[in-house]
């Protein structure tokens, strides 16, 4: 096995154990830190992909900021405890679901097993990003010339998100007349 | 070492056409951010500018789109916006819907004490993620817009944050919808590494030219997209979020739902279809198998959606079912679609008629709802024909529409629709159409007993009330539109008969393949 093999097998495992973690675990705050490290998995998969800068983006911004102020939820809420009765899902559905699951990784172990990937390289092997001056310049470029469009929409979508999340959080207006 | 020496940067070399199809887009992120500016000023009171500002904006997009209907077909950005006259014909139906709601629900915010500024910013978002997410093949930008016009939406089901159900509705519908894009995405990603490629239509040429018609990555991409998109236009076995959703949000948020966001979620899903279809990309057993999903799939949502409908008894809820049911005959169209000799046309009227006469519905519901939007369980309507003759009319001839009887414009979109099916030989799938449209009629005309045959209950909230006068010209002119494309629909069955784009740069035509 390639080294590249063998850590790719180390950070995928990493991954699901720590969803799973993340999942199944009632207290909110190990289930931050496992999502920390599954963000850290995700980097080392992107760094074994070449893709540099998406690694140390995912490490600054999801493993950094995000889970920062996800914490930072989770301590001002004092979410310690479960404010749902999870008990009370009957075995039938849990049963269903299971079962569901089942179904779609046998789904999808068909799919990769029977399919095959595109036969020709890509526009952007690693040789060829190496002789642009990296994937950080080339990201740069491609973002503001052929992906411009979809760069412009995701400022749309993110002000959607701006407007909506200050919607629902914002104080709730005193009525006028109303002492 | 040189320079990077890339193609020359696409985005600023749009030619004035370009940018003509461009204004639409314009006009309405502009607008929402001249509405978010103009919130600053109103914010403790708020006042009719805000509104008007976002109805000037859509008004602006429709006018400055109506010109390009005749333009011949370009493509933007790479192929990422495909500007042809069904991207013409599905912003302005968005941008009508869009502006239907906006217009009549300010009266409704107020009575509700709802009225935040940001409800009129966030529908204008919402139709810019339509307009984005139906004028694209790359499942990029298909993503991209779903996505704006989902958040938006998210919160607007929300909306009233007081109010436990419409809590629940917006994360339910947030987290089940998030889910749902996940899935899709996982499928784009499946679709990038069998295709090389985020564009459906050329995704589907390299599958005919590489001969992967039973590529199983390929396949399973298409299956994820598909259920993406099955679970947003809210068929079974993808329903179960929809009802509670449909009865939390507020009315004219609802109506929205229903109309728009159905629409251009079902003219995305038409456009990635024919893409697949008309170039057969895949392989005829694979094709099959897709089709067998979808045969089933519109089998269970026309008959469970009326069915479930039948118990209710509050008039949102059933128009929530009746959605249901609506989405399973949108179905049967798209299946028929390829093989039909309209193409897809048929199916296309049926989404403007079903846009139309939702609209008009929800607008009287919206004008009928009582704060907290009680007041629309069917007893409360009782009698309402003596003291709102007009209202009863209004809500009478829609809910015949949805029925299918003429001389409505639901009959004739039902008559083309069932017509191009038998022509597609789904003999079957359509006669379990009409069985269910038989069962359809029964609660739609309970409603219609109620408004015209039951005497007023004393008490009732209806009694001493006005209806909004925005929400009844929103009405008036559904009705008309309902009757006069049910009395005479022949031009706007000519107009939409160009079906979706062609494929890319002048590729294969988008003619469906001969049966």
């Amino acid at each position: 096995m390639s080294p590249e093999a063998i850590f790719f097998y180390l950070f995928a495992v990493m991954a699901v154990a720590f969803s799973l973690v993340t999942v199944l675990k009632r207290n909110p705050a190990v289930g931050a830190f496992s999502l920390v490290l599954v963000f850290f998995s995700f980097a080392g998969i992107y760094a074994i992909l070449g893709a540099h800068l998406v690694a140390a983006l995912q490490v600054v911004v999801y493993a950094g900021a995000i889970m920062v102020l996800l914490i930072f939820v989770i301590m001002l809420l004092n979410a310690d405890s479960p404010s749902l009765d999870m008990d009370r899902t009957h075995w039938t559905l849990r049963a269903l679901s299971l079962a569901g699951c089942a179904t779609l990784f046998a789904f999808f172990v068909w799919a990769f097993q029977n399919g095959s990937l595109f036969p020709q390289p890509g526009q952007f092997p690693p040789q060829r990003v190496a002789e642009l001056g990296g994937s950080t310049k080339l990201i740069s470029y491609l973002m503001f010339t052929e992906y411009l469009y979809p760069f412009e929409v995701t400022s749309a979508l993110i002000l959607a998100g701006i407007v909506g999340s200050v919607t629902l959080a914002k104080r709730q207006k005193v009525k006028r007349g109303k002492a | 070492m040189e320079p990077i020496t890339l193609t020359p940067p696409p985005a600023f070399g749009l030619t004035a056409q370009q940018l003509a199809w461009l204004t639409p887009y314009f006009f309405v992120l502009g607008g929402s951010c001249l509405a978010l500016l103009l919130s600053v000023y109103e914010a403790t009171k708020p006042s009719i500018s805000v509104p008007a500002t976002i109805i000037l904006a859509f008004l602006g997009g429709i006018a400055t789109t109506l010109p390009l209907i005749e333009q011949p077909p370009t493509l933007l950005f790479g192929g990422m916006l495909i500007a042809d006259g069904f991207t013409a014909y599905a912003n302005i139906l968005f941008l009508i819907s869009a502006a239907a709601v906006t217009f009549f629900s300010r009266r409704y915010l107020l009575n509700q004490d709802l009225e935040h500024t940001e409800f009129y910013t966030l529908i204008a978002l919402s139709a810019l993620g339509m307009m984005i997410m139906a004028a694209s093949t790359d499942l990029v930008m298909i993503f991209l817009g779903l996505e704006l016009m989902s958040i938006s939406v998210y919160v607007l089901v929300g909306f009233r944050r007081n109010d436990r159900r419409s809590n629940e509705a917006g994360i339910k519908y947030y987290i089940l919808g998030s889910a749902a894009s996940a899935v899709m995405l996982y499928g784009a990603a499946l679709f990038f590494g069998a295709t090389g490629t985020t564009n459906v239509q050329v995704g589907a040429i390299r599958a005919i030219q590489m001969g992967m018609g039973q590529n199983a990555l390929l396949i399973a991409g298409l299956l994820c997209i598909l259920i993406g998109f099955l679970f947003k236009i809210a068929s079974v076995p993808f329903h179960m979020w929809m009802p509670d959703v449909y009865e939390g949000a507020p009315a004219p948020v609802t109506g929205f739902m229903t109309t728009g966001l159905k629409a251009a979620v079902f003219i995305t899903l038409l456009r990635v279809f024919s893409s697949m279809v008309s170039v057969p990309a895949l392989s005829p057993q694979a094709m099959e198998a897709f089709q067998n999903v979808l045969w089933v799939s519109a089998a269970l949502t026309m008959f469970l959606g009326n069915v479930a409908a039948l118990q209710q008894t509050n008039i949102k809820r059933m128009l929530a079912y009746s959605s249901i049911a609506h989405s399973g005959y949108l179905l049967v169209g798209l299946l028929a679609g390829p093989q039909s000799h309209d193409g897809f046309s048929a199916v296309l009227f049926y989404v403007v008629i079903y846009t139309i006469m939702n609209l008009g519905a929800f607008a009287v519901v919206s004008a009928i709802a009582q704060k907290g939007d009680t007041g629309l369980e069917l007893n409360d309507l009782s009698g309402l024909s003596a003291k709102h003759p007009g209202l009863a009319f209004l809500l009478a001839v829609f809910l015949f529409s949805m029925a299918g009887i003429p001389p409505t414009a639901g009959f004739t979109a039902k008559y083309y629709l069932f017509y191009s099916a038998i022509q597609a030989g789904q003999v079957w799938l359509v006669v379990l159409a009409v069985l269910c449209s038989a069962i359809g009629a029964y609660y739609y005309l309970r409603v219609i007993v109620q408004l015209y045959m039951r005497e007023a209950i004393a008490g009732s909230p209806l009694q001493n009330w006005k209806p909004s006068r925005a929400a009844v010209t929103t009405a008036l002119a559904a009705v008309i539109l309902v009757l006069q494309l049910g009395i005479y629909p022949a031009p706007a069955l000519k107009m939409l008969r160009l079906g979706p784009a062609e494929a890319p740069a002048g590729g294969a035509p988008a003619e469906a393949p001969g049966h």
